[in-house]
């Protein structure tokens, strides 16, 4: 992803970080991590409470591999770190809520695959893979999460509605619900086509 | 530059830049040629040059970084007090000819040059941005160099809750509060049961719900606190189905509860395995087919209304009361994350009813709508529980509304003292002073708890259910 749509995507980003510092629920107790993935796979913003957080640029080079596959590596890891489980003396988090967005397919295919199963068992409450422009492997994407979301193109209206989807869908992930259960994603707008 | 402080130095380096070399023949003439007044005073002119040169790129390269290196100030957040110090001598900035720092203004914050302090409570949210307009030593004076650091205001999250009505046109449309008390047999009842922010914000229902009676024929009292699951469609309904199902299964006493009294007046003289296991027996006998009961009018109910069951996904707790000679018997289900407890003395003495079914991550529980509770028999048993003791205070029912804020984790739940603080936040000490005098005169008793429970708790604007036995 490089000029137009990384501005956009940058903008809706952003964009979306407003709308859910607008909502109090949110605020008390949203916590938000980037990991940026092509070449070179890089935690952006490590896990950091809404109130605090300051959204740097995503930047991305001209051309390269896509790691997707080391980018749920290192998302493994994090979650396993950061996430903090409930038990009789500590208070467990909600359950956390995965966005992988691609304009590309994975470029190590054989490690995207043999990740899948490990974020699987992580249990989050969703995971939403959004696939945007003609590039994106949606098949590839669907084996990793049943919620897969296509965008034709990566466009500023587009990625608008898409991101403003993700901070509804964010906005359902507190609520009390069975331990194995899914969060219910609301209905997606119009532009955005669930993979089916 | 000191290497060209000589002349000569200068001279010679100057020419080997041009590829010269001195005929050593010529020696004595270039000796002479750089130690003429006019060749000194050139080379002490370039070397003055060059050393302007280097010190306005010095500053400009400066200047550059300061303007173009990370920068970022924290976030703040209205009617919250601010506190930051701009550490200027970390940015190169120590000594600098000029520095003016603008625009804390408009969010409501301070400036204070003497300790470079932006301080004070924010009070206007948005994007903002602090502009520190600097001139380093040695730059020309005309010049003023800008950095603008982006302010975050984050709103109070108070101020954003909005108290929508629920639609009561709505099928399964239930009250957004309520709060009643009574007498029940011979102690008395407060409940209140309210509707969290986090519902009133979107205009949603209050999905906790309760049901209480007394049964004088009997004696036995019953009270039932369920809390419908945010995540399911029509868990409201789900919880005053299931509440109104252990109600409506007790009208009928089972045999073994009206005849129990030999076995609770001899278990509590001197308990024996046997009597233990009567006990047991009996309440998987009448609470388990009581809970199953339940399970069976939401499966019932799903069916009719051509919905999932785990649309109605309720959590579940009730406990049964009756008075004996020996005192009293207190017997208990429990499915999902809502306590029930038996507090003795001012809590000196706290008996935690039952276990919490609470998973690794926050809001994940059991519901009594969930088939596989009853399929496990061992861990069904360890659902029911009994006391028989010569008296009680209070006993508690809550839903995790309350729970969450006010014990945070199950651990504390088994904490007498941790139920003194509790018992003192009702009694007043809170930050609104509210008291809730639980003594059977209190007319005001049910508005007093429901005033109670709408105390603040960042992050938790769950719907609240407490029900006290007194």
């Amino acid at each position: 992803m490089y000029g137009e749509p990384i501005e956009a995507l940058n903008n809706a980003l952003s964009g979306m970080i407003n709308v859910l510092r607008t909502d109090p629920q949110a605020l008390d107790s949203l916590w938000l991590s980037i990991i940026t993935y092509d070449r070179e796979v890089k935690e952006l913003v490590p896990l950091t409470e809404l109130v605090s957080f300051q959204l740097p640029q995503v930047v991305c080079p001209q051309s390269g591999p896509t790691h997707t596959g080391q980018a749920l590596q290192m998302l493994h890891d994090l979650v396993g770190k950061q996430v903090v489980k409930g038990n009789a003396t500590q208070k467990g988090d909600w359950r956390p809520l995965l966005f992988l967005f691609t304009d590309g397919k994975p470029s190590d295919l054989q490690l995207y695959r043999d990740m899948i199963p490990k974020i699987k068992s992580l249990n989050f409450g969703a995971i939403v893979a959004c696939a945007a422009g003609p590039s994106a492997d949606d098949k590839l994407l669907k084996e990793l999460t049943d919620t897969v979301v296509h965008l034709d193109t990566a466009d500023a209206a587009t990625l608008r509605q898409f991101f403003r989807w993700v901070s509804e869908t964010i906005e359902q992930g507190n609520k009390s619900m069975g331990t194995v259960d899914t969060v219910s994603l609301p209905e997606p707008p119009g532009e955005l086509h669930l993979v089916i | 530059m000191s290497q060209f402080t000589d002349t000569k130095q200068y001279i010679d380096a100057l020419f080997r830049t041009r590829n010269i070399m001195v005929d050593p023949k010529q020696n004595g003439i270039f000796e002479q040629f750089v130690n003429e007044q006019t060749c000194t005073d050139a080379v002490q002119k370039i070397l003055h040059l060059q050393h302007t040169i280097m010190a306005n790129w010095e500053l400009r390269r400066k200047a550059d970084d300061i303007l173009s290196a990370p920068w970022a100030i924290p976030n703040g957040t209205v009617d919250k007090p601010y506190h930051t110090v701009l550490n200027f001598a970390e940015r190169g900035l120590a000594n600098a000819a000029l520095l003016e720092v603008k625009g804390t203004e408009l969010c409501g914050l301070n400036y204070d040059a003497s300790t470079a302090t932006i301080s004070g409570t924010p009070t206007a949210s948005g994007d903002f941005a602090i502009t520190i307009e600097f001139r380093l030593a040695g730059e020309d004076e005309g010049l003023r160099h800008t950095r603008k650091l982006p302010l975050i205001i984050n709103p109070n999250p108070k101020s954003l809750w909005k108290n929508l009505p629920s639609d009561t046109s709505d099928p399964y449309w239930k009250e957004d509060d309520v709060a009643v008390a009574s007498p029940l047999g011979d102690r008395h009842i407060v409940v209140a049961s309210k509707r969290g922010r986090s519902h009133a914000n979107v205009g949603s229902f209050r999905d906790d719900d309760f049901a209480y009676t007394h049964l004088p024929d009997t004696g036995w009292s019953i009270v039932a606190v369920s809390d419908g699951a945010g995540s399911a469609p029509y868990a409201r309904k789900g919880a005053q189905l299931a509440c109104d199902a252990i109600i409506n299964y007790f009208s009928t006493m089972p045999e073994g509860l009206t005849q129990a009294e030999e076995l609770f007046v001899s278990h509590f003289a001197q308990p024996t395995d046997d009597t233990s296991r009567k006990i047991q027996m009996l309440l998987y006998d009448a609470l388990g087919k009581a809970a199953f009961s339940a399970y069976k009018r939401l499966e019932d109910f799903a069916k009719q209304h051509t919905m999932a069951v785990k649309d109605l996904h309720a959590t579940l707790i009730f406990t049964l009361v009756r008075r004996y000679s020996f005192g009293y018997a207190i017997l208990t289900f429990g499915v999902g994350d809502c306590p029930v407890a038996v507090l003795t003395h001012d809590a000196a003495e706290v008996h935690m009813m039952n276990w919490l079914d609470v998973g690794e991550y926050g809001g994940g529980t059991r519901f009594i709508t969930m088939p596989e509770i009853f399929q496990d028999t061992r861990k069904f048993a360890s659902r029911l529980s009994f006391r028989l003791l010569p008296d009680f205070q209070y006993i508690m029912l809550m839903t995790d509304g309350i729970y969450d804020p006010k014990f945070v984790v199950e651990a504390n739940l088994e904490k007498p003292e941790k139920w003194q603080e509790f018992l003192e936040d009702l009694r007043g000490r809170n930050e609104e002073g509210i008291k809730v005098r639980l003594e059977p005169g209190n007319t005001e008793v049910a508005n007093q708890l429901s005033g109670w429970m709408d105390f603040w708790s960042p992050g938790n604007h769950d719907d609240r259910t407490l029900a006290i036995i007194y």
